[in-house]
């Protein structure tokens, strides 16, 4: 056997695919995958959580959240909860047993908890200044509970969170899944949020006969926190709508509903009729 | 504001890992071809022993250490590929250039102490723990070559 010197052969290890067109095709697949993964996950665990009766989820969560006699220290929660109640009155099928709580807690906030539980923090009885600003807070949080969208977002998240950590546990690709979440999080959220305003808004005007106040609360936030309407991507991914654009569709809202816009407000907290 | 900061950055990362790795990866395909041609003349054999009718007068242990890291966009193509499966390929051409370098670097260590040839040749590949506390990720592997460099006074 004669020996000759020779070059080893190339590109038999390598496989010619150029990484910027490998690139394009994985993304693009993991991408759609994502996407129609999660979207399916966050609309079954949806739908399964909003067939929840009421009575299980009061069974379920009420006692979660009970401070136990005498430990509600702000003199407001009492009237507050008495707005709640005479609010959801105007709400024929309201199925929960409705209580509120306030937090100690500066930033003006209000949520709604699974089992008919209300908190509003204390910065937001700090704010209002009308009960009729209240009332609109109070009937957006009730319009939460009538869209079951407390349940909704606990059990989406739940799913979603569950999907993304076993796709990020398989392996880099972290900014992608995250980005996913944060966009169909924010969209169901942007929705249910108009939803909320627009049931607040009728409970409003069933329990005063006009909406004067409703928007209140947005005009005094829009003021402390100013955003200009040149930031999309920012305002696509809150998870609230701008509040300004909250502000012009109540104001639409209103005006077809044949709503009056203009009315008396009462004082919060009022003592009756003064 | 803070959306486009947490969208830029990683695509940042992307962009500098592909276009330094690219740019790294070609520059070194270029040299190894140059160099590989200037030592085609020692050949380099995975037999145990030299063939018997080769005289030899002296033999030494020769090795090439090669260490390499993979850069973002690789790790990033990587890691999206073990969700679906297939072949690697954005490692493919890393392990093939560390490989060949390796076995370069030994046949130049044989070649500077004028030996013809080395046997018995084998490759050794092994994991470099990464940084991270776990010690999971890829912070880069070494490849060794290593075999018995000979000197041959005549081949009858």
């Amino acid at each position: 056997m004669r020996w000759e010197p020779r070059t080893p052969p190339e590109g038999i290890n390598v496989t010619p695919t150029h990484p910027l067109a490998e690139f394009a095709t994985l993304v693009a697949g993991v991408a759609a995958v994502t996407v129609v993964v999660v979207a399916l996950a966050a609309w079954g665990a949806e739908a399964l959580v909003a067939r929840l009766p009421a009575g299980v989820e009061s069974a379920l969560f009420g006692r979660l959240w009970d401070p136990g006699p005498g430990t509600d220290a702000d003199p407001r929660a009492q009237p507050a909860g008495a707005l709640l109640r005479r609010l959801a009155r105007h709400w024929a099928e309201n199925p929960y047993d409705l209580r509120l709580r306030v937090m100690e807690e500066p930033e003006p906030n209000a949520f709604a908890l699974p089992g008919g539980m209300v908190v509003v923090t204390s910065g937001l009885l700090d704010q209002v200044a009308s009960e009729n600003e209240l009332a609109f807070v109070l009937g957006h949080e009730l319009g939460h509970f009538r869209h079951r969208d407390h349940l909704r977002g606990l059990g989406r998240q739940l799913v979603v969170g569950l999907v993304l950590a076993a796709a990020a546990g398989g392996g880099g690709a972290e900014a992608l899944p995250a980005l996913a979440s944060a966009v169909t999080e924010s969209g169901f959220a942007r929705a249910q949020e108009r939803e909320a305003d627009a049931f607040g808004l009728g409970l409003v005007q069933a329990e005063y006969g006009h909406v004067e106040g409703a928007d209140h609360f947005f005009q005094r936030l829009e003021k402390r926190h100013p955003e200009g309407p040149g930031d999309p991507v920012g305002a696509y991914l809150s998870t609230h709508p701008l509040t300004h654009e909250r502000v012009a569709a109540l104001r639409t809202r209103a005006s077809r509903a044949g709503f009056a816009e203009r009315g008396p407000l009462r004082p919060f907290p009022g003592d009756a009729g003064s | 504001m803070g959306a486009w900061i947490e969208l830029a950055l990683p695509l940042a990362l992307l962009a500098l890992g592909y276009f330094t790795g690219t740019g790294i990866e070609r520059s070194h395909y270029r040299s190894l071809r140059v160099r590989e041609s200037r030592s085609r003349r020692v050949p380099v054999i995975n037999f145990r022993r030299p063939p018997d009718h080769w005289d030899v007068r002296d033999a030494t242990l020769v090795t090439g250490n090669v260490v390499v890291s993979i850069d973002h966009f690789k790790r990033f193509l990587a890691g999206l590929r073990s969700l679906v499966g297939g072949r690697v390929k954005s490692y493919e051409s890393l392990l093939d250039r560390a490989r060949r370098e390796a076995l370069l670097r030994m046949k130049e260590e044989a070649f500077e102490g004028g030996y013809h040839a080395v046997v018995n040749v084998r490759l050794e590949t092994s994991r470099l723990a990464s940084a991270r506390r776990d010690g999971r990720g890829t912070a880069g592997v070494e490849i060794l070559a290593f075999g018995t460099a000979v000197k041959v006074a005549r081949t009858s």
